[in-house]
């Protein structure tokens, strides 16, 4: 077989083979995110049918916003939170599931189930688990501890509750980007240091923890953007309550926008997370970029 | 390729050209009971006018939400219910028909039939805009076992009496040094605070749209309200487990609760053992009570807008009131309804009736962030511990932002 194909006629079966999924690229991403740039812009009510031009006063609204305040406020401590904690326990996982020891398939599936399950369905669980009268009380009433703690409706532990759901969801689903990691690092490396004396601690710190450092670039990113688009377990578990002492910032676009008929402002305030988000990652590639 | 992106394209757009040749009608689903009272009003309408093809469209979740959209992007439903508290932001937002001329037109349709408080409740600039197709209102259930054990013969009617029924009803059933029967269930929402600060004289809203939470008047109610919670004598329904009020009522943590007529199918099916009766909401200063109601409306980009009346006036006309009204989901708004079918002399639906003269529904001009403003603001209270007044000093100055424009 011979390919004799001219550079142009190359680039035009490439065009033909990329319009699917560029059209429906644009359709559903790129159109969306340039369209909700424009209506930040404006007050945009879809009931109304004079949308006005405001310019920067939607994002001026947005910041002066008390409850906005709190939403980045929560969704920092959220995120300061959940990110360290999650990374460390799902490389700890990783690190024990890559042992050899008996049923470590089972465990394995075990750790990866919440991560493929619906986030609904955990969070309905655990609204039950975190209830008065639920399991999470009853565990620390056998330990001892009298607590009466309704946990979501607590001001000051509902989003620790929230938090503490997510890193179990999340910590099995990147204990297999670990784990993964783990795997492309050559016995070799170990036997080495297992002839100069290197005790299995110094081998984690030492091989390891160096050697799955782009799987941990690729953790911290992926879970600090989950982390701060939280929604899915604020929306059914709290609606952002009480006191919106667990409204994030996505819950606050998503209610500005769709409950309160004010698209302009929610689109504002959404802009205002992706130039976070936007940041953030930034800065952590800049500070800590994933091969040294 | 071309030729496949071509059909592809003409068939989308064909699919999406197709002209709609029925009258389109969505409404929200609260429970499988009331789906099946829907259709079976739509068989019956059906017989009484076969002409009038249509599409019943419920939605089952979000609202509000969908309508919006559907409302935005100029493909609404011919017919739709709206609640009455979310009627003043459609009304300004310009949404709605005036059904004005179909009412001359249909003289059956008789307006004065109507309470007077339904009626006005879709009512903007002189014009009707839309009609209640039942109601509900706040009573106070209690349990009739529990009142009996504790030997009180009535329930309270006063703020008094309340305060002191309920603490006798609170107790420690088992002897486990925890309370496990409560007077009263409350929940911290602003809608069963509003009646206590009505029966107080106070206001929510002042007529020039400024809020009034902070007038003595509105303090004092959430502060009887909030300290019936705060002295044990009644509690939420996270406190015990349950859902929400009806469901603690129903198991037994608590003797007397706040609620509408939604709780009594509610009881039926889910604690058919309760023995419970009805009264009007204790009294303040004056009686008072939360009127809620629903309206078929009809939007003014509708595209068979004659035929949707024709629904409309079927529905809510004194026949389809009266089957849509006859399981005692909700009651009628119809005078006329209410006392050809017993409303009036029933035990327990009388009650609902009775209150109707002292009713009041929920309308503010605010915009609707005004509302999850407040519950945060009795939130803070409730869960947070601010004190009652401090939380509607910080209240006020948010409300006062969210005023809507005339």
């Amino acid at each position: 077989m011979q390919f004799k194909s001219s550079k142009r006629e190359q680039s035009f079966w490439a065009f033909v083979f990329l319009i699917v999924p560029m059209l429906l690229l644009s359709i559903f991403i790129f159109f969306p995110i340039v369209f909700a740039f424009i209506v930040s812009f404006f007050d945009w009510n879809l009931l109304l049918p004079d949308k006005p031009f405001v310019g920067l006063s939607n994002y001026v609204e947005v910041l002066k916003d008390p409850v906005f305040k709190k939403a980045v406020k929560n969704t920092i401590v959220y995120t300061i939170g959940v990110v360290p904690t999650q990374t460390l326990l799902s490389l700890f996982l990783a690190f024990m599931m890559n042992q050899k020891f008996k049923g470590r398939t089972f465990f394995r599936v075990a750790f990866y189930l919440p991560a493929i399950t619906s986030s609904v369905v955990t969070s309905i669980i655990f609204v039950w688990i975190y209830s008065k009268p639920g399991l999470l009380n009853y565990l620390l009433s056998r330990l001892g501890l009298t607590s009466d703690i309704d946990w979501l409706t607590n001001p000051h532990t509902v989003l620790v509750s929230i938090m503490m759901l997510n890193i179990w969801t999340t910590s099995g689903y990147f204990m297999i980007s670990f784990l993964a990691g783990l795997q492309s690092i050559p016995a070799s490396l170990y036997e080495a240091a297992e002839i100069d004396g290197a005790s299995t601690w110094t081998q984690f710190w030492k091989i390891t923890f160096p050697m799955v450092r782009p799987v941990t670039y690729f953790v911290v990113v992926m879970s600090l953007i989950g982390c701060f688009q939280v929604f899915d377990q604020v929306f059914v578990m709290s609606s952002g309550g009480p006191d919106n002492a667990s409204t994030t910032m996505s819950y606050y676009a998503y209610k500005n926008s769709f409950k309160y008929f004010r698209f302009g402002f929610g689109a504002a305030s959404a802009i205002v997370l992706a130039i976070i988000i936007f940041g953030t990652t930034w800065l952590q590639k800049r500070y800590f970029p994933s091969e040294v | 390729m071309k030729f496949f992106c071509a059909s592809l394209l003409t068939f989308l757009l064909c699919a999406c050209g197709k002209p709609q040749d029925y009258t389109r009608f969505a409404s929200w689903q609260s429970s499988p009971t009331e789906e099946k009272l829907m259709r079976n009003l739509l068989v019956s309408f059906e017989k009484q006018q076969p002409s009038v093809p249509y599409k019943y469209e419920p939605i089952p979740g979000n609202y509000s939400e969908k309508i919006q959209l559907m409302l935005g992007t100029h493909q609404p439903p011919d017919l739709f219910w709206i609640k009455d508290y979310s009627s003043p932001a459609f009304l300004r937002f310009d949404a709605l028909a005036p059904l004005d001329d179909y009412l001359q037109k249909d003289s059956a349709f008789t307006v004065n039939d109507f309470f007077p408080l339904f009626r006005d409740a879709y009512k903007y600039k002189g014009k009707y805009y839309g009609f209640a197709k039942d109601f509900n209102v706040y009573v106070l259930f209690y349990n009739q076992e529990m009142f009996a054990k504790a030997g009180i013969a009535a329930p309270p009617t006063n703020w008094q009496e309340l305060e002191a029924v309920a603490k006798k009803l609170t107790k420690d059933t088992n002897n486990d040094g925890k309370i496990d029967q409560y007077g009263l269930v409350i929940e911290p929402v602003i809608e069963m605070l509003i009646p206590f600060v009505h029966q107080n004289g106070g206001e929510l809203q002042a007529a020039n749209g400024d809020p009034k939470v902070t007038e003595p008047a509105f303090v004092e109610a959430l502060d009887f309200y909030h300290g019936l919670y705060k002295n044990k004598m009644a509690t939420i329904p996270t406190d015990v487990g349950a859902g929400w009020n009806g469901d603690a009522f129903g198991r037994k943590n608590a003797a007397m609760v706040i609620s509408g007529g939604w709780l009594i199918p509610y009881l039926k099916e889910g604690y058919p053992a309760i023995k419970y009766s009805v009264a009007p909401l204790p009294q303040g200063k004056v009686k008072s009570t939360m009127a809620f109601s629903t309206a078929y409306v009809i939007p003014k980009e509708a595209k068979y807008p004659d035929n949707a009346w024709k629904m409309l006036s079927y529905f809510v006309g004194k026949e389809g009131m009266t089957q849509w009204t006859k399981t005692g989901l909700a009651f009628p708004t119809r005078k006329s309804v209410a006392e050809a079918n017993g409303f009036y002399t029933h035990p327990v639906y009388k009650t609902f009736m009775e209150s109707v003269p002292f009713a009041r529904p929920l309308f503010v001009n605010y915009s609707e962030r005004w509302y999850d403003e407040s519950n945060a603001a009795l939130q803070s209270v409730f869960y947070g511990g601010t004190s009652p007044a401090q939380a509607m000093q910080d209240l006020a100055p948010k409300l006062k932002k969210l005023k809507l424009k005339d």
